[in-house]
Order: C-alpha cells, then sequence, then structure tokens
C-alpha cells in the first residue's frame, strides 16, 4: 500500500538554527497519528511544513503521491489537507457560524463570485450548522468570538479545520489548557468528527495520545526517535529518558 | 564634456540634501515603524522658519542654529501628544495621522506665507563661488555636501560608538526586547522622532536658497526621500547614504542624458529594486 | 415586521425616488451640486472597499479616477462620432487594464510599503500627465461637449442638466447599489474575512494574493467609471483629476464620513463637497478646515461621521468602535 502522506528527509534551519533534521514519517490512509515530544522537540514546525506555512529547507512532502513540497498553503488545502492552530487563530470579530461558513464556502466554490450571496445558501448554510453541532457549538452558534468560553474557542478551532471537508487534518494540541472534563469531551468530540479521515495530532497530554493514535512518533530535537504503536512506544526505554524531567 | 564635473557636483549637493531629508525619514520607520508623511512638511517649515528669521536678522548662522531646535520642538510635541495617542489604533491610523498632519501644515504655510515661491537670497560667503579644479561652482553646494558628511558622520557615530547608539539600532531590530531590558522605549521615541524632525527642519533651512522655497516643496522632495528609503533599504542609514547618492546622481544626470524620460529615471530604479531586492540595498527582511 | 434586508431595498427604492424628484425642486445651482455629489460619491465608496473592507490604505487612488476622466476626454475629442456609452465603457476598459497590472506591482507589498508605493505611483501618473501635455492639454487641460445618448430607439439630448443628471443618477447610482450588494456577496465576505486574519484564509483555501489583486482592479474600474462622469459633467478635464490631491480629497470624504460602514462614504462625499462649495465663499483657507476635521476625526472619532451618527441612534451591527465594518448577519427572514 503506497503511503498516504510521505514525508521525506526533511530539514528545517532557521538562520543557523537546526529545528528538524532528517524527518522521516509515512503515514497511511484513515491511521490515526500522533506526534509527541518534548517542548522545543519541533512538532509544530513539522505541521508548518506539512500544511504549507514554512518552505522546509530540504527534503521533500508527497500526499497522495503527489509531490506537495512547493505547493502554496491554500492548494494544500483545496487537495484535502487542512490544520488548526496551537493558539487559537479565529476571525475574532465575527460569530461562530460566520467562522464555520467561511470554510464551508470555500469547499463549496463560494470563494470569490461577485453575485451569489453566502447567506441565500440553503446547502452551505446547513452544512455550517451542522459542523456547529458537532463539534457542541450548535447553541453559540450567533455568537461572536468573545463571549465563548476558552474550551468552546478550542472547539471552534477544530470546527474551522474541519469546515473545508479535509481528507487529512492535523491537529495541533487541540486540548491544550482544557480541564481533565474538558479534555474527555474534546477526546470524544474528535474521535466522532475524525471518523473515516486521516488524523496527525500534536499532544502533550498522555490520556488523549493513548485514548486515540493508533501510531506514535516521537520527536526529540528535531529527529525521530521511534516510531511505532502506541504499546510498544509505552515500553520503550528511549521515549522514557526523553521524557525524564518532564512531569 | 566639461559639463559632466559640474553636473556631478550638483548631484552631490542634492545627494547631500536627500540624505539629510532621509535620514531621519529611515531611523524614524526603522524604529517605530511608521512612515512620517509629516516629515516632508517639516523640512517645509525649516525653510519657511528660517524665511522668516533671515529676513529679520540677515544672519544665516543664526537660522541653522534656531530652527532645527524650533522642528525638534514641534517633532517632540507631536510625536508625545498626537502620535502616541492613535498609536493604539494601529498603523494605518498612525499613518492616517501624519498624513493629515502634513495637509494641515501645508494649508497653514499656504496661509501665514502666502501659496507663492519666496526667492531666499544669501549673500557674503555663500553666496560666492569658488574656483575648484578649472571650474567656477558656487560655494554654497559645497557647503551643502559639507554639512551632510559632517551630520551623517555624527550619527554614524553616536549610533557605532556610543552606548545611546547601542540602543537606538536595538530598537530599530527589536523594540520590544529593548523595553522588556528596562529602557525607556516611550522616550526615546519621542527622541527619536524629534531628532527626525530637527534633522528635517535643518535640510529645509539649507534647502532655501537653493531650491524655491514654496508650499509645494514638501511633496516634491518627499518622494524622492521615499525613493531613497525604499532603494536603501527601511532603518539603514548606510542604505540612506548610498541611496542618495545614487538618486542626487541620477537626477542631477538624467536632465542632461534623457530629459524626456528624467522624471521617470528615479520611479524607475524604485520599481527595479522593489522587484529585484524588495526590502532594499541595504534592508533587512521584514 | 419588515426584515432588515427588505428594509434597505425599501431604502434604496425612497433614494431613487426622491432623486428622480430633485429636477423638480431644486435650482439648477444645487443640481449641478448633486450630480457632483453623486460622482463623488461613487469615488469615496469604491475607496472604502480598500480602505474600510479591505484596510488596504492607498495614496493612489486617483491614478483611476484620472485615467477614467482622461480616456473619456481624449478619446471623445480624436475619434470622431464616439457614442456616449462607448467613451465610458473605454474608460472601464483601460482603468481596469491599468489597475490589473500596477496591482500585480503594487500588491506584493503591505501597510506603510504599499501606501508608499502607491503615492509613487500616482506622482508618476501625474508627471506622465504633465508631461504629454499634447494629448492631455497640460495646465490648459481638454474641453469636450457631451455626445447626445442614443438608445436604439431615441436620442437623449445630453447638453442639459436634467438630463445628465438623470443619466447619473441611473448609471452612478446603479453602480453605488452594485457595490452595496457586492459587500454581501462571497467575493465581498472574502475581502472582509482576509482583513481580519489572512493566515487563516489562506489555510482554508483562498489565495489571498489573487483575491486582492481582484478587488483592487474592480475598485480601479469603479473609480475609473466616476472618473468617466466627472469629464462628462464639467465638460472639462486637467491633470488637476489624476493628482496626488485628488487622492487626498476622496481619503479625506471617505474617512471623514466613517470608513466603518457602506454609506458613510457617500456622507462623506455629500458633506465635503457642500462644506467645498459654501466654505470656499466664505474663506480661502476651507481645506485646512477640512484637514483639521480630518486630523480630529483620526485622533477622537475614528469612525467618522458615520460612527457619531450610529452611536445617537443607539444601533449596534457588531464591534463600531473600531471603525471597521463587520460582516452582519442578517435576519433569518
Amino acid at each position: 500500500m503506497s503511503d498516504y502522506l510521505q514525508i521525506q528527509n526533511i530539514h528545517k534551519d532557521f538562520s543557523g538554527l537546526k529545528v528538524l533534521t532528517g524527518i522521516d514519517v509515512a503515514v497511511r490512509e484513515k491511521q490515526r497519528h500522533a506526534v509527541i515530544g518534548p517542548n522545543g522537540a519541533g512538532k509544530t514546525t513539522l505541521f508548518n511544513i506539512i500544511s504549507g506555512r514554512f518552505k522546509a529547507s530540504s527534503g521533500a512532502i508527497l500526499f497522495k503521491g503527489q509531490d506537495i513540497s512547493n505547493t502554496p498553503a491554500h492548494a494544500r488545502n483545496r487537495h484535502g489537507l487542512s490544520r488548526s492552530f496551537q493558539i487559537t487563530n479565529v476571525f475574532q470579530e465575527l460569530t461562530v457560524f460566520e467562522n464555520i461558513r467561511s470554510g464551508v464556502r470555500s469547499r463549496s466554490g463560494l470563494r470569490y463570485n461577485f453575485l451569489r450571496k453566502p447567506d441565500n445558501h440553503r446547502q452551505i448554510n446547513d452544512r455550517t450548522e451542522a459542523i456547529a453541532a458537532e463539534v457542541g457549538l450548535q447553541a453559540v452558534m450567533h455568537m461572536p468570538v468573545s463571549a465563548l468560553s476558552y474550551g468552546q474557542q478550542r472547539a471552534l478551532e477544530i470546527a474551522i479545520t474541519l469546515s473545508t471537508e479535509p481528507e487529512l487534518i492535523l491537529l495541533d494540541e487541540p486540548t491544550a489548557g482544557m480541564t481533565r472534563e474538558e479534555t474527555g469531551r474534546a477526546i470524544r468530540m474528535i474521535d466522532r468528527v475524525t471518523a473515516g479521515r486521516t488524523l496527525i495530532i500534536i499532544e502533550h497530554d498522555m490520556e488523549v495520545v493513548f485514548s486515540l493514535a493508533d501510531t506514535i512518533s516521537v520527536l526529540h530535537y528535531g529527529k525521530i526517535l521511534v516510531s511505532d504503536i502506541p504499546e510498544r512506544i509505552r515500553t520503550d526505554q528511549r521515549v522514557k529518558d526523553a521524557y525524564l524531567g518532564e512531569e | 564634456m566639461s559639463e559632466v564635473p559640474v553636473f556631478f557636483l550638483h548631484g552631490l549637493a542634492y545627494a547631500g540634501l536627500l540624505f539629510l531629508v532621509s535620514a531621519g525619514l529611515t531611523l524614524v520607520f526603522g524604529m517605530m515603524n511608521v512612515l512620517n508623511f509629516a516629515h516632508a512638511a517639516m523640512y517645509m517649515l525649516g525653510a519657511y522658519f528660517s524665511f522668516t528669521l533671515l529676513q529679520a536678522t540677515g544672519q544665516f548662522w543664526l537660522c541653522l542654529l534656531i530652527c532645527p531646535l524650533l522642528l525638534f520642538a514641534i517633532g517632540a510635541l507631536v510625536e508625545r501628544f498626537l502620535l502616541r495617542r492613535v498609536h493604539a489604533y494601529g498603523h494605518l491610523h498612525e499613518l492616517l495621522l501624519t498624513f493629515g498632519l502634513a495637509y494641515i501644515i501645508t494649508e497653514l504655510v499656504k496661509w501665514v506665507w502666502g501659496n507663492f515661491p519666496q526667492a531666499v537670497n544669501l549673500g557674503g560667503f555663500l553666496g560666492r563661488t569658488v574656483e575648484l579644479f578649472g571650474i567656477i561652482y558656487p560655494v554654497y553646494r559645497i557647503f551643502i555636501f559639507v554639512c551632510a558628511i559632517f551630520v551623517g558622520t555624527a550619527m554614524a557615530l553616536v549610533l557605532y560608538k556610543t552606548r545611546l547608539g547601542i540602543i537606538l539600532r536595538a530598537a530599530v531590530n527589536d523594540n520590544e526586547m529593548v523595553n522588556a531590558l528596562g529602557f525607556n522605549v516611550p522616550l526615546v521615541f519621542t527622541g527619536v522622532f524629534a531628532f527626525g524632525a530637527a534633522l528635517s527642519g535643518l535640510a529645509g533651512v539649507i534647502a532655501g536658497p537653493l531650491l524655491t522655497t514654496y508650499p509645494g516643496m514638501a511633496h516634491e522632495i518627499l518622494i524622492d526621500a521615499f525613493v531613497v528609503i525604499v532603494v536603501g533599504g527601511f532603518g539603514s542609514l548606510g542604505g540612506a547614504v548610498v541611496a542618495s547618492l545614487l538618486i542626487g546622481e541620477l537626477q542631477s544626470f538624467g536632465v542632461l542624458l534623457f530629459p524626456k524620460l528624467s522624471l521617470a529615471l528615479v520611479y524607475m530604479l524604485m520599481a527595479a529594486v522593489l522587484i529585484i531586492k524588495p526590502s532594499g540595498l541595504f534592508g533587512e527582511r521584514q | 415586521m419588515i426584515s432588515q434586508k427588505k428594509a434597505s431595498y425599501l431604502v434604496i427604492a425612497a433614494l431613487f425616488a426622491l432623486g428622480a424628484l430633485m429636477p423638480f425642486v431644486v435650482r439648477k445651482y444645487h443640481l449641478n451640486m448633486l450630480t457632483e455629489i453623486i460622482v463623488f460619491a461613487l469615488y469615496a465608496v469604491s475607496y472604502n472597499l480598500l480602505l474600510g473592507y479591505a484596510g488596504l490604505l492607498s495614496f493612489g487612488h486617483a491614478m483611476f479616477f484620472g485615467m477614467g476622466a482622461f480616456t473619456v476626454a481624449v478619446s471623445l475629442i480624436h475619434i470622431p462620432g464616439l457614442s456616449l456609452w462607448n467613451a465610458v465603457l473605454l474608460a472601464i476598459a483601460t482603468t481596469t487594464a491599468v489597475g490589473f497590472i500596477t496591482g500585480g506591482f503594487l500588491l506584493r507589498h503591505k501597510g506603510a510599503y504599499f501606501a508608499l508605493l502607491t503615492l509613487a505611483f500616482n506622482s508618476l501618473f501625474y508627471a506622465v500627465a504633465t508631461k504629454w501635455h499634447r494629448i492631455t492639454g497640460g495646465d490648459d487641460g481638454l474641453s469636450i461637449t457631451r455626445p447626445d445618448l442614443h438608445l436604439g430607439f431615441t436620442t437623449v439630448k445630453m447638453a442639459g442638466l436634467a438630463n445628465f443628471y438623470y443619466l447619473t443618477l441611473g448609471v452612478i447610482g446603479a453602480a453605488i447599489v452594485f457595490c452595496w450588494y457586492f459587500t454581501k456577496t462571497a467575493m465581498g465576505q472574502t475581502v472582509l474575512l482576509m482583513r481580519e486574519n489572512e493566515e487563516r484564509m489562506k489555510f482554508l483555501g483562498y489565495n489571498t494574493n489573487i483575491s486582492r489583486l481582484i478587488l483592487f482592479t474592480f475598485t480601479g474600474a469603479l473609480a475609473g467609471l466616476a472618473g468617466a462622469f466627472y469629464t462628462l459633467h464639467f465638460q472639462f478635464v486637467s491633470q488637476s483629476a489624476i493628482s496626488v490631491d485628488m487622492t487626498t480629497t476622496v481619503l479625506l470624504m471617505t474617512f471623514v464620513g466613517g470608513t466603518g460602514t457602506f454609506w458613510g462614504p457617500i456622507l462623506g462625499a455629500f458633506v465635503y463637497i457642500i462644506v467645498q462649495n459654501y466654505l470656499s465663499d466664505i474663506t480661502d483657507r476651507w481645506p485646512l478646515f477640512m484637514g483639521l476635521i480630518f486630523v480630529m476625526m483620526v485622533l477622537l472619532i475614528p469612525g467618522g461621521l458615520s460612527q457619531i451618527i450610529q452611536t445617537i441612534r443607539g444601533r449596534f451591527s457588531g464591534k463600531r468602535d473600531t471603525g471597521k465594518p463587520v460582516a452582519a448577519e442578517e435576519s433569518p427572514t
């Protein structure tokens, strides 16, 4: 089976500072792949390279067999890739509904149209409501972002990521800053909304990782330490050593 | 062509003037990320204050001293009480404010001094010509260039040899960090802005006798100054020097070699730089 | 209970009806002024699509206004028998082309760089217009006579003021209404969203560079249309139409009127021209007056007159204190 997402020998330097060295990861379709590692290991940088925010210093990214290393971010999204942000990155002045709809109408081809109004589109508006319901934000759909709780904002962050109907979802620390209870709800929600799709998730919370992931890659000082199924990662000595000092 | 050396010297003189105007502009922009449209208006104020003071006292040296100080005070007041107020609204508003100020200053000048050119005549030593390598050349233009070198050197010394200079250069690079290190950044900003205004005013005083003193002079030099800092790179003093020389000579020889195109030459240079190296010759990628 | 949507359409219809009555109730002098106001209202509205909606401060909008103005004059003079429509269409075509090409250069930069570049380009266009005085008439300008409007079944004489006023009301009015409609379309919303969070837009599949270029070209074409009618109205155009002063004028109008609403710039055009007309009789220094109002607005009331009016009416449609237009949800009816 050819790999769905192929990360080939990625290096990333920032003005001499080597953040990523020789990253090789293969993600299979419908896999749930967690990327873990101590702070500063380069996880978000990896996401930035996969999603097109930064260009790698060398190496290649292949998605569904196509080389997307030089494809701009918006085009990668059109190919079915979508990512969330570690720090909530939404449209602050708009309502939840408008936030989610921005992605939905992008998927529906209503991006640059001079004549059609998104308000008049039953299909787009219904889909937006459905996504809001999926992440549990239906009740606050018409409220501005500023009125949401932190947990709700993180849910919105995920909702926007989903709004373009992606095949490949990248979630960057979706449960960061959440309470135990919120995290539990978030795990169930993420499980639900990513069913049937491919998920790559960066997380620090091991409960989330072991609940959701079927494969785990451990990143340490910009290198992949090991990539394996959860049971073996749990007992891997190198992983334990890397995390010594954490928690 | 015996005219070439003369044109070259003309270019130097104009380059000197351009440098005096652009140096303050580029420093303010590099440090505070504010493009001060009122900068050229202050240049114009310098010229007009000097015109009046000269008429009253006949002492050009007095003008050179007093007018920049006046502009320093004005610049400080503008920064402290106006610019800082709109800082919270964002860069767009800062631009709009400086633009509005430029507009008002221009209208005030028209009101007080009249909407027509004023001639500034300098007698004495500066009004004479001197013989230089077989050419008869006006002393005044040499004086401009000398002034520019003097100011430029002084600025370079301060920036690179003093503690204040280090703080200033650091602030151009990363002003939040400098603030975190405990330096009174707002005070630094006021000082730099005021200094930029004073420098601009000095340029105005000097420009008066050379170019015509009229309400449109601000706009004229503004475009060239903008081109200098685009070409030289925002925040770079060295860039301002090189770009001033380039543009000064280009303007000078442009009139000689391509009279039809001379106006567009400067713009074409700017367009070329923007395409090839958008951050300017010596600028850093923002 | 009339929905917000239907109420808007009623207001528009009422305004047109009111406009249609004007030639019967106002004097010639005022009708003249009203025509000018409508033209500048479009100019200001197009400018606000850049400034208020897209967050792009341009100091070069007069490039397009002047381009449209000159295209009409030059084509009417040099192409005998050119119809009114074709002159206007030509103006729109040239400004669209210019907008697309210059946009390609200018939009690579943001914020202050962009503002600076547009200023330089505007100055360049002005310099060219001055140099090319054989075509543009230089300081003397170009005079034209308004051609009659051929509508196939009938010919409407345009020499008189009333007929041209109706044409302006119809054509320019329609253009302004289209701009209003545009803000609710997919593209209009995209522009707003880009101002809010351009980065996120990219990750949602929007090509933000193309979007900006499309908007820039669109607003340029609108300004060109306004410029075309400017020439037709005064039957004269000089290089002042393409000067930086003409950009300053629209900036003042738009900002004083208020960048946070659609109708702010229209109000701004109205106020500016009225003030200009009456104040210029009292004093030569009326630009100073306008400048002071402008700076006051920047310092104290960034949302302009429309912010004042809305505060008085106590209406809220999203956050207004930032003076930015917000995508207001229409009621589901």
